[in-house]
């Protein structure tokens, strides 16, 4: 199957203009389907919104009866978030350099080198994304426990490339498989040497590909809460981990101050990057998805 | 590059551009896996020996099998609930409706936002000072209390299908996308009316897409953890129960390592049959 671009395609107009010819009740019916679905999706968000700037909210009102900031400054102060957000960035930098490190080199022998029994390897390399992480992440965290990683920073970055090296290699090798051999011959009949080449014909053309992985390798890192879970110290302690702490305390106005805190950084790269790569590359993984 | 006569040396330099992805992928899964396998038959707390007591003693639980259920109930019907929701949204997309972009980013948000974060969200929505329990006790006449939507089962697949329906419905779309007008336009032309061309036509072709991408959907509601941590009350699947297992004083690794296996076995037991039915030509 042949992967659509995120415009779809132009072509088809036969059965898609009869649709637009439809009966106006007709319309109306797509055009509520699709309000409800937005509701869906957005007012969740809506609702931690309001209830993190919200006080005194209970009973049967629909809107907080009072404004106030003060949860943000709670999560500022007492939880200490400043000092998570910082975690969970340098966890998510290393997780996604090291993811890149290795995604480089595996990728670049997928894509364009004749390994025998390729699909079957790929299969496995793409098995920790299959096989539910907390199988795993039991014995990830007994092995760090043994090797000192637990409560390092990079022991949780490690744990969180189980699951980003697998896309990044994924990706990676989609890139340079469609990179034109012919380009490379080109550049070597010219007289550039490989180191050359590289950089100045390879790279240019693969940079938007690893762009692209190292920014769902980030996501991932910054959302994973399983084998953050298993591997966190005290001194590790990520945002997804810190707002399920909050739940267990039952700070819902604070637990929300915290998730708008960390859901907005999400959002933004999601509207951010949807014209420079597919974001829908971000929900597959599997080959021809 | 590359001179192509050394095929030695070609091997030789394809295996070490191999090593770092083999290399994480044997320490960071395949041993742990191991050491979660090896672990799961030591008796508790203790380094040596082998005992089966906790694979037996965990079957043998009159809760084990409600687990068991628990989690496939829920994966499965998030898994049908996707799908039937993905196939009517990408049929209204494919028509181009004004603003499809921004209802095709929308699709992608649960994926992009941690789960626990979603889950938070639809607790509040969905809770008994919600708004949507505001809405049924203000405009729906007879109901008088709130309804009670969380912590209930329904209320678990309802957080399972909006966090895992993008699998679905995003290879759905792109089915839908690349399929031939042509071949809808010859139904169309033979005197199909718009829903046998639906029935006999679109939805046989794209069944394929929709297949895959609900694969993706199962396995991810099958390994669920954070999601039933928080909105699952006194539901536990398969993976909270792992985790309680080692959230006890003392610790119980070894029983919790057997559940593991036991969803890992599990999972890949259901994922062949799945792959196996899908091969099928017949659908």
């Amino acid at each position: 199957m042949t992967p659509s671009t995120f415009q779809g395609e132009g072509r088809g107009e036969g059965p898609i203009r009869k649709a637009f010819s439809m009966p106006s009740a007709r319309k109306l019916l797509v055009h509520t389907f699709l309000l409800c679905f937005a509701l869906m999706i957005y007012l969740p968000f809506m609702m931690i919104a309001l209830r993190s700037i919200g006080r005194g909210w209970f009973g049967r009102l629909w809107l907080p009866p009072e404004l106030t900031l003060d949860w943000y400054r709670w999560a500022i102060e007492v939880t200490n978030i400043v000092d998570i957000t910082k975690n969970t960035l340098i966890i998510a930098v290393l997780a996604v350099a090291v993811s890149t490190l290795i995604g480089i080199p595996t990728g670049w022998a997928f894509g364009r080198r004749k390994i025998p029994g390729k699909e079957l390897l790929m299969a496995m390399i793409l098995l920790p994304r299959m096989i539910p992480p907390i199988a795993y992440g039991l014995g990830v965290a007994q092995i760090f426990y043994r090797l000192h990683l637990i409560n390092t920073h990079f022991g949780v970055a490690l744990a969180h490339v189980a699951i980003c090296a697998p896309y990044a290699i994924l990706v990676l090798s989609a890139t340079f498989e469609g990179l034109d051999g012919r380009v490379l011959e080109a550049a070597s009949v010219c007289g550039a040497n490989p180191l050359r080449t590289f950089f100045h014909v390879i790279l240019p053309l693969i940079l938007p590909g690893i762009l692209s992985s190292m920014i769902f390798t980030f996501t991932t890192s910054y959302n994973e809460f399983t084998l953050t879970l298993m591997s966190y110290g005290k001194d590790t302690v990520t945002l997804p981990v810190r707002t399920y702490l909050a739940i267990g305390e039952g700070y819902w106005e604070v637990t929300s101050a915290m998730s708008i805190i960390l859901v907005i950084p999400s959002l933004l790269v999601l509207f951010m990057i949807q014209r420079q790569v597919a974001p829908e590359k971000l929900v597959g993984g599997f080959k021809g998805v | 590059m590359l001179k192509r006569g050394s095929g030695v040396r070609a091997t030789l330099t394809t295996l070490l551009m191999m090593l770092p992805g083999l290399a994480a992928f044997f320490g960071l899964f395949f041993y742990p896996m191991m050491v979660t396998v090896v672990r799961s038959l030591r008796p508790e707390g203790q380094l040596v020996g082998w005992t089966l007591e906790h694979y037996v003693m965990f079957m043998s639980e009159p809760r084990a099998r409600g687990v068991i259920v628990l989690t496939f109930v829920l994966s499965i019907s998030a898994t049908l609930c996707s799908i039937l929701f993905s196939v009517v949204l990408c049929l209204v997309l494919r028509r181009k409706p004004r603003g499809h972009r921004f209802f095709r980013l929308t699709m992608l948000i649960p994926r992009v936002v941690p789960g626990l974060i979603g889950a938070l969200g639809l607790l509040l929505l969905f809770g008994s000072r919600g708004w949507v329990n505001l809405l049924l006790m203000q405009f729906v006449p007879g109901v008088e209390e709130p309804v009670s939507i969380n912590y209930t089962i329904p209320g678990l697949i309802l957080c399972y299908t909006w966090l895992y329906f993008p699998f679905t419905s995003v290879t759905t779309l792109s089915t839908l996308e690349s399929l031939d007008p042509a071949i809808e336009e010859a139904a169309d032309v033979s005197g199909a009316n718009r829903w046998q061309v639906l029935r006999h036509v679109v939805i046989p072709l794209i069944m394929p897409g929709i297949l895959a991408g609900s694969v993706l959907t199962f396995m991810a509601a099958f390994g669920a953890f954070s999601i039933p941590l928080i909105a699952g009350g006194n539901h536990r699947p398969l993976s909270v129960e792992i985790y309680k297992q080692i959230n006890l004083t003392p610790a119980r690794w070894s029983a919790a390592s057997a559940r593991a296996m036991i969803m890992a076995a599990l999972q890949v037991a259901f994922l062949t049959l799945y792959m196996r039915i899908l091969r099928r030509p017949s659908i």
